[in-house]
């Protein structure tokens, strides 16, 4: 009986709901884009490198100069740097995404009243 | 465009240091002002700080040209937060990517400032504000100045190498011996840029058209109140 009476309190919850699922979608296709280009570039024996190492490597040979990074990761560490860096800045840029553009972020932030913003919005938008 | 330490002299790094000192000042002066503005200026800093981080730090493959390569995503900052704010967020962006993920590097801040946060910045911020006195729809000309943004980025990028380099080659045969080093990767990137841009800026509008109002422009403005008036 209680644990009826829980049930029935507690507000259906989706697996996923529509923002999640925009961004898994997102995240699909740039991993798919990705991981074609990656195929289709082992397959021509392309080197894949970035053009800044090209370019920073090009300005080093006309200098003479050794050209090189502030700190070098070699490895996995630059995996793990980059995994860490976008695991942190994914979850801020998320909580203030949310706080900001929301569909119920007005009860976090007041809504500003400005008629002309909502008309203007209508008209610019196309809605 | 993250030029490593090691390849330009300490006098031009010096130079870069300079010009990015005159525009980060008023910069944070900016920010200051806006802030006092606008309480929502604060998350919107922080918030485009940190996608300006993640997006130019983003290599994607090109495989026409078999390289990789980032977008900047200043442009975009720079039509949400102001061209002022986000030479200051460059500066921090790029000063975090040199320490923490071995892009670029400490002293060519200065340059890798001017290149992505000076004039990648305002070259797509002019390109945005043209494209909107014109009347062009917003996401038309948040595409344009994002590829505009972009290109310029790499077009500088490479200005400096070949004015710290050329010697006795022509400055314009060796500018553009180091852009083809980026542009026909960045090329493709930089339609990318565009088409995030132009979805990214719609989105924003969609959900809080309030809180982007420095975005309308006084024929807009017009237009709203006429809007207004007509359903009384």
């Amino acid at each position: 009986m209680r644990n009826e009476r829980m049930r029935t309190d507690i507000p259906s919850v989706q697996w996923f709901d529509g923002f999640t699922k925009a961004v898994l979608l997102t995240m699909f296709i740039l991993l798919a884009f990705i991981f074609i280009s990656a195929k289709y570039m082992s397959s021509h024996k392309m080197e894949a490198g970035g053009t800044d190492d090209t370019v920073n490597s090009m300005a080093a040979k006309v200098s003479g100069s050794a050209a090189h990074p502030f700190v070098d990761l070699p490895g996995d560490a630059q995996v793990g740097a980059f995994s860490i860096a976008n695991l942190c800045v994914g979850l801020i840029v998320g909580h203030l995404w949310t706080m900001l553009f929301e569909r119920n972020a007005e009860k976090q932030l007041p809504r500003r009243r400005d008629e002309e913003a909502d008309a203007l919005h209508e008209d610019l938008i196309g809605k | 465009m993250h030029i490593q330490d090691g390849i330009l002299s300490a006098q031009e790094c010096a130079v870069y240091y300079g010009v990015t000192a005159a525009v980060v000042i008023p910069g944070v002066l900016e920010i200051k002002k806006r802030v006092e503005q606008n309480p929502y200026y604060k998350p919107f800093l922080a918030m485009v700080g940190v996608a300006v981080f993640v997006i130019s730090s983003m290599h994607l493959p090109v495989p026409v040209t078999g390289s990789c390569s980032h977008p900047c995503g200043t442009t975009l900052a720079a039509i949400i937060v102001g061209p002022f704010a986000t030479v200051v967020i460059s500066t921090i962006v790029l000063f975090f990517q040199a320490i923490f993920l071995g892009h670029g590097g400490i002293t060519t801040i200065g340059a890798n400032t001017v290149s992505m946060g000076i004039a990648g910045t305002f070259a797509g911020f002019v390109v945005w504000k043209i494209f909107r006195m014109l009347q062009f729809p917003i996401w038309a000309a948040a595409a344009v100045s994002g590829f505009v943004g972009d290109i310029v980025t790499y077009l500088v990028s490479a200005l400096e190498l070949a004015l710290s380099l050329h010697g006795n080659v022509p400055l314009l045969k060796q500018w553009m011996i180091f852009f083809m080093g980026y542009g026909p990767t960045q090329v493709p990137l930089a339609v990318m840029e565009a088409i995030f841009s132009a979805v990214v800026l719609k989105v924003m509008l969609e959900r809080r058209p309030d809180l982007l109002p420095g975005i309308l422009t006084k024929k807009d403005k017009v237009k709203g109140r006429q809007l207004c008036a007509m359903k009384g």
